[in-house]
């Protein structure tokens, strides 16, 4: 019970801040926190749930994003249409991948998803006929669903809002099915899931697919949004941040990738006073994170709760939920 | 389905594992050689040999980890040969590993709540929309595997993660997690190991309820007390060789069984 309240109010509260923030820039930022929070809850699917390491996620942020603006900008389609394809291109771009590279675990995988995500980048960046290089394709049209259009700050945040509760329930009841708890089973144990009759590799792809699609989606929302793309959306930098945001904020949970995403973008913007030591500051607040908060900012809300739990009723079983917590 | 509570007692059970000149080699060396066995349905049947003899090369090709190099395995009645894990697993073979193999991360009810994917069917797009169908299968789940937790005796222990578990009750969610799957045929590998004289009492009860349940067990084990009270047949490798077969007493007066374990010519007492 208390669960659904807290997220009841959680929700409500989202739908009022873009009212308090008063300004456009705050409004962008809020924006750009759901972007960022849609994005880190598809990569927590394979960094969290699967318990594999990708570094290829920008890459398929990025197909989705050229697609969606190929196509609005080269054929006049609206972009209504182009963001399930955006998601259907990165999903096939996810299941080829996917197919090669999960054969592989651990590191290995990893090094592997980089190698993909950098041939993607390099494509993009040197087939200038297609996606203009470098320069980058402009003038994309913004999101518009029948006579309703998207181009401020505002809408923009409702519409990646809504996107973020809709993939944040699809994660719910992942992790409340078989599917999910297989998905858990592979992470936690391979060989004990697979001699309980799991595929392992399928039940990867299929995460990996999911997450992929859902990142095109995400890539094609920001193409619309802020109107330009470059090769820079594949880039190195994009797959740390949304490494960082899902790992601050609490990895294999709903509400982590959410409240990561709110630390980066908030702590970036807070920083700017400290000028070029920004970056410093920022990296060091990371390291400090990953070491005394391996769990992430999401652990200090279950360790304050089974601290609370202890004081006040008899010992009770640890209570800390490593999935999502399980509310009947 | 229902014939094999009936049979669970019964020595002349169908045959539902049949191997037939089993072999396995790592490149000089020859770790099981030409092992031909059957296991009826309802039997208890012990694995044992000395270190080294091949036992859990023996039973990572009967879980599919280990494709044999010659030779067939037959379960139910269908080729399994070269079979990999996850297939052995849906048709009914459910494995422990000699080493405390769980999901460590997640309650004790979930451990077991994520092996019953066999039994189950509604996942997540059934999720998403709530089916009865879903709801009716998830309640029915938990209630098994709060039974199961209850036969292994870690009901109170339910909310716990596996982690954080004691040893000897590792060692049962273990049998539970492979018991969640409702396997035909249950591989244990040394499910005593490590554990105290009334732990391994304990254990030899449970191999005995988990037979009333229906399920036909092969165990590797090396204390010959819980072997030779719990087995109706012993298989004896040295060597990758069987050497020997049969009730336990006759099995363990062997001998060569002796010899073998002891090393050189029996002794008389």
């Amino acid at each position: 019970m208390g669960h659904t309240v807290g997220m009841a109010g959680g929700v409500a509260a989202l739908c009022v801040l873009p009212f308090l923030a008063g300004n456009a820039y705050l409004e962008h930022l809020l924006a750009l926190w759901m972007l960022y929070a849609l994005l880190a809850l598809s990569l927590n699917i394979v960094i969290g749930y699967l318990g594999e390491l990708t570094f290829g996620h920008a890459a398929f942020v990025g197909v989705g994003a050229y697609t969606s603006a190929l196509l609005s900008t080269q054929l006049g389609l609206p972009p209504l249409l182009g963001l399930p394809l955006a998601a259907v291109a990165a999903a096939l771009f996810g299941l080829v991948i996917g197919y090669a590279a999960l054969r592989v675990v651990g590191p290995q995988f990893t090094i592997l998803t980089l190698g993909f995500g950098s041939i993607l980048y390099t494509i993009t960046n040197n087939w200038v006929d297609l996606t203009r290089g470098p320069m980058g394709i402009s003038d994309i049209p913004p999101m518009a669903i029948g006579p309703m259009t998207f181009t401020s700050a505002r809408e923009t945040y409702f519409l990646i809002l809504a996107l973020v509760l809709a993939v944040g329930f699809l994660c719910h009841a992942l992790v409340n099915s078989r599917t999910g708890r297989a998905f858990l089973a592979v992470r936690e144990n391979a060989p004990l899931a697979a001699s309980l009759g799991i595929n392992v590799f399928h039940t990867k792809l299929l995460g990996f697919v999911v997450a992929t699609a859902i990142a095109g989606l995400g890539g094609a929302i920001y193409a619309h949004y802020i109107k330009v793309i470059t090769p820079d959306i594949m880039g190195v930098q994009n797959v740390a941040a949304l490494i960082i945001v899902v790992i601050i904020g609490g990895r294999g949970t709903i509400v982590g990738p959410i409240l990561g995403a709110l630390v980066y973008i908030g702590l970036l913007e807070a920083l700017r006073v400290a000028g070029p030591l920004r970056m410093v500051i920022f990296a060091a607040l990371l390291t400090g994170t990953v070491v005394f908060l391996p769990g992430g900012l999401v652990s200090l809300w279950q360790r304050w709760r089974t601290t609370h739990k202890a004081d006040n009723n008899l010992p009770a079983g640890n209570g800390v939920p490593s999935a999502e917590g399980g509310a009947e | 389905m229902n014939g094999t509570s009936m049979n669970a007692t019964s020595m002349n059970g169908a045959e539902i594992l049949a191997v037939q000149g089993l072999t396995r080699i790592f490149g000089g060396l020859t770790a099981v050689r030409d092992v031909d066995m059957t296991v009826r349905t309802g039997e208890v049947v012990g694995l044992i040999g000395p270190n080294g003899a091949g036992k859990t090369t023996l039973f990572n090709m009967l879980g599919g980890s280990m494709p044999p190099s010659s030779g067939t395995i037959r379960f139910d009645g269908t080729d399994c040969t070269g079979a990999p894990p996850h297939v052995m697993g849906q048709r009914g073979v459910s494995r422990t590993f000699q080493i405390t193999s769980l999901f460590p991360s997640l309650t004790v009810l979930d451990n077991v709540r994520s092996a019953a994917y066999r039994t189950t069917t509604a996942g997540w797009g059934a999720a998403i929309l709530r089916t009865a169908a879903f709801r009716r299968q998830e309640a029915e789940l938990k209630r098994k595997a709060l039974d199961l937790l209850a036969f292994c005796d870690l009901e109170d222990r339910a909310d716990t993660l596996a982690d954080a578990l004691s040893y000897g009750e590792q060692r049962r969610l273990e049998i539970a997690i492979a018991l969640a799957a409702e396997p035909r045929l249950l591989l244990l590998d040394e499910p005593a190991a490590g554990m105290n004289p009334e732990e391994g009492q304990r254990l030899v009860e449970m191999i005995r309820r988990i037979r009333e349940r229906g399920v036909t067990v092969l165990l590797v084990e090396h204390h010959m007390r819980i072997v030779a009270s719990v087995c109706d047949r012993l298989v004896v490798l040295d060597h990758g060789v069987k050497i020997a077969e049969g009730p336990p007493a006759q099995v363990l007066n062997d001998p060569e069984v002796i010899r073998v374990y002891l090393g050189r010519e029996p002794v008389d007492a």
